[in-house]
């Protein structure tokens, strides 16, 4: 008994959730918000906090449409558990099909343990942060395009991670792209968040491009995109050692599988926010909270990883490959240290931000670093482990963090509406200046926040340890420069985290706004708690005690080993290796038993950079909002520190690509299109010759050839005629017998003649 | 004296016809068509009869009879069209029917 027959209702919940928001959502929310908007006092500010009933049905179908999805992925998973792990493919319909060109590509689904694992999180994240986002978007007029936005990620989001070959996980890589880009623009009557949308669909246009030569490259190698298909041949078309002509020259397989690598970590650098695509991401904190928590945070900028994570066979050829020297470029090495750069420029750009979403930013960037990093390095289930325990406890900061401002602006409401206090515009609700002391306002959050910022920070016994200390371990084993990077960007991690606790939850309030800051609905809190309780025990995924034992049992008793990650994955992660004997199936990279020399080390620093920012660089300041961050002050580092906040390559992309490109755009409107092709082409070109031909016809064809010719040329030949033959009609009666009497003679003489 | 062979007959008939031709494109008078016309009848009657003679065939003196009968009938008709035409324009002179001048 299985249940993979239900899977297209993964696709279908979110659709249908698309649809009803799309087409009668707006019913339920609009009129109530309007009627209640007249009615309430003319203050739209007051009158935006009143309730509309209907908004209710637009947010809780959206949600109940994402748990249905949700369970649908549960009973996936128990499916696969009853099957031996193995990999299921429910084909609903063929998309391409091109038999001259031996194409076809069909909509496929793939059901194996690491998609699954994907749509757990996806959806399991998804719909707490659908129900969270009720009780967040409460009163806005665009409520149900937000769910419909969301919705739409969703669907889009599982076609990605269920595709069973490149093209269709490019329609949900594109698809997930268009709904960040809609939500991070959510609210676009703002300039600069219509610009940070179009920022972030920009960059990412970069990565997919790169994605999409990789896909060609694949097509031209394999001939096919499916995902079984090339994963399969792909070892043996390596080791046969043939060559694929590209542009009339020969090149070994290998290294062509070594450029799509390349151009695969490209694509996953603009959607998981990687050096040199990384800037985006701060800019995308303009979409609302529950949007920079679901897409920015916990799925859509791990489509990347998952994409690296798929695709781990023909990382593990190149790898195998560079190390024998028949490819010069180590591609996994390059995503490894890509991964670990990132890891650690974000870090320490989150030291100098004071938005606390952008705090969460950077640090969404520099463990999605993390993530890269161990996938490049082979730990494809460290990778995914991070993936998750991430998801939980990033996802939770970022909602505590929406709490945390949806409370301030309560609170700067409540104060706008006191004639007392001081009518300030330009209030930032999200500037950590402006916030302190709000764990005696909001409890719940505060404790959630600690949670999360401690999981995150890479504290015992959070996920965030086991799933950080994970790929610690690998790095110390197989690459001592991406664990040092790492562990770096690991204390960094710590050393924010710390600051924006203390900065937001700790000390005196340092604006009104924050004093009359007060807790948020349970419909928001109770997301909160679920995912807190995930970011605690999330590292039971993974123990890395179950796991040695684990990746053992999984070759014996696959159903034994359900709860460790490791062995669940294994089912869908191949590895080949060359040895003397030609090439074999080897398993995974040792699954790295508990350090414990990493683990004390990194835990050790970890509490020893949180304490350092909470009691000592922060310990009792700032105290006002205008003073400046004390770790500036702090001689030498304080400043290197803070010039990283203004170099990094947004800097440089401001100052030479963006200039640049705009010139190029500007050339390219001004001069090619309206210049060359409006004036030149259209209204010289296109438009006189239209002109010369229309004319010729008209006065040529028309009124010469047709008129002239046919209609009047019949009625001249007929008038000529009969005047001609007028003459001969005299009326007298001898000229007619004359005639007669000629064509009598005329007649005998032809018939006498003919006859002799 | 020469003997008078079917030829004279011919020759005669021959004359008779062209008289009677002329008649009727060069006289104005609708009576003196009229006759004329006649004329070129008989003349043909003439050279039916001389050859049916000569050939020893009755057919040509039945046919005679015929065109002898239908000159009455035509005449019959004629006559009352030009006393029509009398009445109408008090003179025969076919001229002046000149109506169907194009």
């Amino acid at each position: 008994m299985n249940a993979f027959g239900l899977a297209p209702l993964l696709l279908i919940f979110p659709a249908i959730g698309v649809l009803f928001n799309a087409l009668v959502g707006r019913r339920f929310v609009q009129p109530d918000y309007y009627r209640l908007r007249r009615e309430a006092a003319p203050d739209a500010a007051i009158a935006a906090h009143n309730d509309p009933a209907g908004e209710k049905w637009s947010g809780w179908f959206a949600s109940l449409m994402a748990l249905g999805s949700f369970a649908v992925a549960v009973l996936l998973a128990l499916s696969l558990a009853g099957n031996d792990f193995d990999a299921e493919t429910i084909t609903l319909f063929d998309w391409f099909n091109v038999p001259a060109a031996n194409f076809r590509v069909p909509w496929a689904m793939q059901i194996d343990t690491l998609s699954v694992t994907m749509m757990l999180v996806v959806t399991g994240v998804g719909s707490l942060i659908h129900i969270y986002a009720i009780g967040y978007m409460h009163g806005d007029p665009d409520f149900s395009r937000f769910f419909t936005y969301l919705n739409l990620f969703l669907f889009f989001m599982l076609i990605l991670v269920s595709a069973n070959n490149y093209l269709m996980l490019f329609v949900g890589w594109e698809g997930v792209g268009l709904c960040s880009f809609l939500l991070i623009g959510f609210w676009f009557d703002s300039v600069s968040n219509s610009n940070a949308a179009r920022k972030a669909f920009v960059v990412n246009r970069i990565g997919d491009f790169a994605v999409i030569l990789a896909m060609i490259l694949l097509f031209i190698v394999f001939g096919t995109l499916g995902f079984d298909a090339i994963f399969n041949s792909a070892a043996e078309r390596f080791a046969s050692g043939e060559g694929i002509a590209i542009f009339g020259r020969e090149v070994s397989v290998g290294v062509l599988l070594s450029v799509v690598t390349v151009l695969f970590l490209i694509g996953a650098a603009g959607k998981s926010a990687q050096i040199p695509l990384y800037v985006w991401l701060p800019d995308a904190m303009a979409g609302p909270t529950p949007v920079s928590a679901l897409i920015h945070a916990a799925t859509m900028v791990t489509s990347g990883i998952y994409l690296i994570v798929r695709s781990n066979v023909l990382y593990e050829i190149v790898r195998e490959a560079a190390t024998q020297g028949d490819v010069w470029l180590h591609s996994p090495n390059v995503v490894a240290y890509i991964g670990a750069a990132t890891a650690l420029l974000a870090g320490i750009i989150a030291f100098t931000q004071f938005d606390i979403k952008k705090v969460l930013a950077y640090s969404t960037i520099s463990q999605l670093g993390f993530m890269v990093a161990a996938a490049g390095l082979g730990a494809y289930v460290a990778a995914m482990f991070h993936l998750i325990t991430h998801a939980f406890f990033k996802a939770l900061l970022f909602l505590s963090a929406g709490s945390v401002i949806h409370g301030v602006e309560h609170g700067h409401h409540h104060l706008a509406h006191d004639a007392a206090a001081p009518d300030e515009h330009g209030f930032d609700a999200q500037d950590m200046r402006n916030m302190g002391g709000l764990r005696h306002q909001m409890r719940t959050t505060f404790w959630v926040y600690l949670i999360g910022a401690l999981a995150l920070a890479g504290i015992f016994p959070l996920a965030g340890f086991w799933s950080k200390d994970e790929i610690l371990a690998y790095a110390n084993e197989y690459n001592i420069g991406v664990y040092i990077l790492l562990t770096l960007a690991a204390v960094g991690t710590a050393f924010y985290m710390g600051r924006q606790i203390k900065l937001v939850f700790f000390g005196e309030p340092r604006h009104p706004a924050a004093e009359h800051a007060h807790e948020s609905p349970p419909l928001m809190t109770v997301p909160l708690v679920i995912l807190a309780a995930l970011a605690v025990v999330g590292g039971l995924l993974n123990l890395p005690f179950l796991t040695a034992g684990a990746a053992e049992a999984a070759h014996n008793h696959p159903e034994g080993i359900f709860l460790a990650l490791e062995g669940w994955l294994e089912h869908s992660l191949a590895s080949f290796g060359l040895t003397e004997e030609g090439l074999v199936n080897l398993p995974l990279l040792d699954p790295a038993s508990l350090n414990y020399l990493v683990a004390g080390l990194s835990l050790g620093l970890a509490l020893l950079a949180f304490g350092l920012a909470f009691y000592v660089v922060y310990g009792r300041r700032p105290a006002t909002a205008e003073e400046p961050d004390p770790f500036r002050s702090i001689p030498v580092l304080g400043p290197v520190i803070w010039w990283f906040a203004i170099l990094p390559l947004n800097t440089l992309y401001m100052k030479f690509v963006v200039p640049f490109f705009n010139r190029m755009a500007h050339w390219l409107a001004y001069t090619v299109d309206w210049a060359f092709w409006h004036d030149f082409v259209h209204d010289n070109i296109i438009r006189d010759l239209f002109v010369g031909f229309a004319r010729f016809s008209s006065s040529v064809l028309d009124r010469r050839g047709l008129d002239g010719g046919l209609v009047h040329g019949a009625a001249r030949l007929a008038r000529g005629l009969a005047s001609a033959l007028r003459v001969t009609q005299t009326g007298y009666v001898r000229n007619y017998a004359l005639g007669l009497f000629v064509g009598v003679v005329a007649l005998l003489a032809y018939f006498l003649l003919s006859a002799g | 004296m020469p003997e008078v062979t079917v030829n004279w007959y011919i020759a005669l008939a021959a004359l008779l016809f062209i008289i009677g031709t002329m008649g009727v494109l060069v006289r104005r008078n609708a009576l003196i068509i009229y006759m004329s016309i006649e004329l070129m009848l008989n003349a043909a009657n003439l050279a039916f009869v001389a050859l049916a003679r000569h050939l020893g065939d009755l057919d040509g003196q039945i046919f005679v009879f015929f065109v002898m009968t239908v000159a009455a009938a035509e005449v019959a008709v004629g006559l009352a069209l030009i006393v029509t035409i009398f009445r109408t324009k008090a003179s025969i002179n076919i001229d002046t029917i000149n109506t169907m001048k194009g």
